[in-house]
């Protein structure tokens, strides 16, 4: 029974995974950055949902707030950050390091304003109850998988059934092209980012109410997004989303045979594998040295 | 005072060799790791272990961490030839990460989290040495390796194959050997870092060689300029002055020193790379599309 919980409980928590990962996936199959500071979107809506249930703000309310700061962060960035170092044609390490300093910043200002250590909520829908014999599960995992579901296929729906989908598309595939039928890629692109970022609202508000956020929370979530996305195939929505699941299931079916302290090594060890003998991923196209 | 300064720069010319061997890999061989603290971690432990178990002499602990990071470079060597751009990068982060997992829970090596304590001061001879005197030594031989290599035909190989790969294939470099050297000498120094680390505190344990800490090493060589030879030093000796100038500003409650300290270094990343992508004293029209 022990490895059923911890296979549920994997579910959960890969489903989460699965939507920060598509989110990361989406930004940087379709703008090629490689967005690090990912996670702190993760971080802000997470904390903003805090602040405004322990405010007693409508719930509704409170999610509308998250979701609002994670794009407002994600297109914030894109405008900001990322535009002004690829106007003068930086290389993708000057991203990586401009980003790395922002994730750095709201970690920290984080840890200022809302306090260090583990915060959660408690929810009606997080009280557990045994379903089977020795086997405890929450509302909340219903509703993860349900959201995570509901998202994928609105994703799904909205990339190939509009415009504006079948335009980001477009701009994965030849951004040039793209703007030779005069598209702006740099709409778009903000699209993409507001996109992308808005997926990481649901994951982060229930977190909140399941394993709890801490300010560091951000780097863990980044580290995993940027791992499902290698390890799906760079390119690919549903292999990032896959390999999201899969990671979340890993790290919680590995302690059957270890202690805690070793599952995330055990998800960059996948990671690691897959650089070194399939740098395609699952479903990627090859990719070029 | 004395004692404070002299740990000080101690200290600067540790991250120092850090610093240039990591900007070594980077601006030279355009190999981004940020998994640097893992080979000063390396090197620290078996420093200590071997002043702890063998001999408190410096050279032979320097010797041996050289050799044991440089032999577990490979772990870096290998992804740098599969991979390039973000998936290096991808990867080197997931060697952090491993490393980290291991440098905790290997105990009987590294004393987990609560570290190895008690490592005997440095002794040539039976006299015993500061780590000062051979931090400086080690950095000035280190420097001098790099300007000499950098100017020579293997820094020119590297050169050309951080820019065009293909090209200096195609040319007949080794581009496989070439690459690994370079990782391989770059850990060797961190691992050098390390061991002098190792004896200068008396005490290492896990939390020394972490991701923050890969990346304030990364930091610091992008603060002075990649690809430079002393930039990466006027990095370490900017970022390692920080917390002690901040700690004249008393109007900042001591518990936060370190979070504002943290949001400095990564304002100072962010927007040196938005208005200033070179470094401070790198070449503002060279090198505006490594990689």
């Amino acid at each position: 029974m022990l490895f059923v919980q911890l296979l549920l409980g994997g579910v959960q928590n890969g489903a989460l995974y699965a939507l920060t990962a598509a989110g990361f996936a989406l930004i940087f199959g379709a703008t090629k950055v490689f967005h690090v500071a990912h996670g702190s979107a993760f971080t802000l809506a997470g904390y903003v949902f805090l602040y405004g249930w322990t405010h007693n703000w409508n719930s509704l309310l409170s999610c509308l707030a998250a979701v609002l700061v994670a794009v407002a962060f994600g297109v914030g960035m894109e405008r900001l950050v990322y535009r002004p170092i690829q106007r003068h044609e930086g290389s993708f390490f000057t991203v990586f390091v401009a980003a790395f300093g922002v994730s750095i910043v709201v970690q920290n200002l984080v840890g200022v304003f809302a306090g260090r250590g583990f915060a959660s909520i408690d929810t009606p829908l997080s009280n557990a109850s045994e379903v089977l014999p020795e086997l405890f599960l929450a509302d909340v995992f219903w509703v993860a998988i349900l959201v995570a579901l509901v998202m994928f296929v609105a994703l799904t729906l909205f990339l190939s059934r509009t415009n504006a989908g079948v335009a980001l598309r477009a701009l994965a595939q030849n951004p040039d092209l793209l703007r030779a039928y005069g598209l702006s890629s740099s709409r778009l692109s903000m699209l993409a980012f507001a996109l992308g970022s808005a997926l990481v609202a649901p994951a982060a508000i229930l977190s909140a109410m399941t394993t709890g956020l801490n300010e560091a929370v951000g780097n863990h979530v980044m580290l995993l997004s940027m791992a499902s996305t290698i390890v799906g195939g760079v390119g690919s929505l549903r292999g990032a989303a896959l390999a999201g699941l899969l990671l979340g299931v890993a790290e919680s079916v590995v302690l059957v045979f270890l202690e805690t302290q070793w599952a995330s090594a055990a998800s960059f060890l996948v990671l690691f594998g897959f650089i070194l003998f399939k740098p395609s991923g699952m479903f990627g196209a090859a990719v070029a040295k | 005072m004395i004692a404070y300064f002299s740990n000080l720069a101690t200290l600067v010319a540790i991250f120092g060799i850090l610093a240039v061997t990591l900007n070594f890999m980077v601006g030279f061989a355009g190999i981004f790791s940020v998994a640097h603290a893992v080979f000063f971690g390396l090197g620290a432990y078996a420093g200590a272990q071997i002043a702890l178990t063998v001999t408190p002499n410096p050279f032979l602990a320097c010797a041996v961490a050289a050799g044991i990071a440089g032999v577990l470079s490979l772990c870096l060597a290998l992804p740098a030839l599969r991979v390039r751009g973000e998936y290096f990068v991808a990867a080197s982060l997931g060697l952090q990460m491993v490393a980290l997992t291991l440098f905790s829970e290997v105990k009987s090596l590294t004393g987990g989290i609560g570290g190895l304590t008690n490592i005997p001061r440095p002794q040539v001879f039976d006299v015993e040495v500061g780590v000062l005197p051979l931090a400086l030594l080690a950095l000035g031989v280190l420097l001098w390796a790099i300007h000499a290599m950098a100017n020579g035909s293997f820094g020119r190989t590297l050169k050309a194959i951080r820019d065009a790969e293909s090209a200096a294939e195609a040319l007949g470099k080794p581009v496989a050997v070439a690459k690994a050297l370079a990782v391989a000498f770059a850990c060797a120094g961190a691992g050098v870092a390390g061991a002098l680390f190792a004896l200068h505190m008396s005490f290492v344990n896990v939390e020394s060689f972490t991701l923050d800490q890969s990346v304030l090493v990364m930091a610091m060589v992008i603060v002075g300029g990649t690809g430079t030879l002393f930039g990466p030093l006027v990095g370490a000796v900017l970022l390692l002055s920080l917390p002690s100038a901040l700690s004249f500003l008393t109007f900042i409650p001591p518990t936060e020193v370190g979070s504002v300290q943290q949001i400095i270094y990564g304002l100072a990343m962010t927007l040196l790379m938005v208005f200033r992508p070179a470094g401070l004293l790198g070449d503002q029209n060279k090198g505006k599309s490594h990689a």
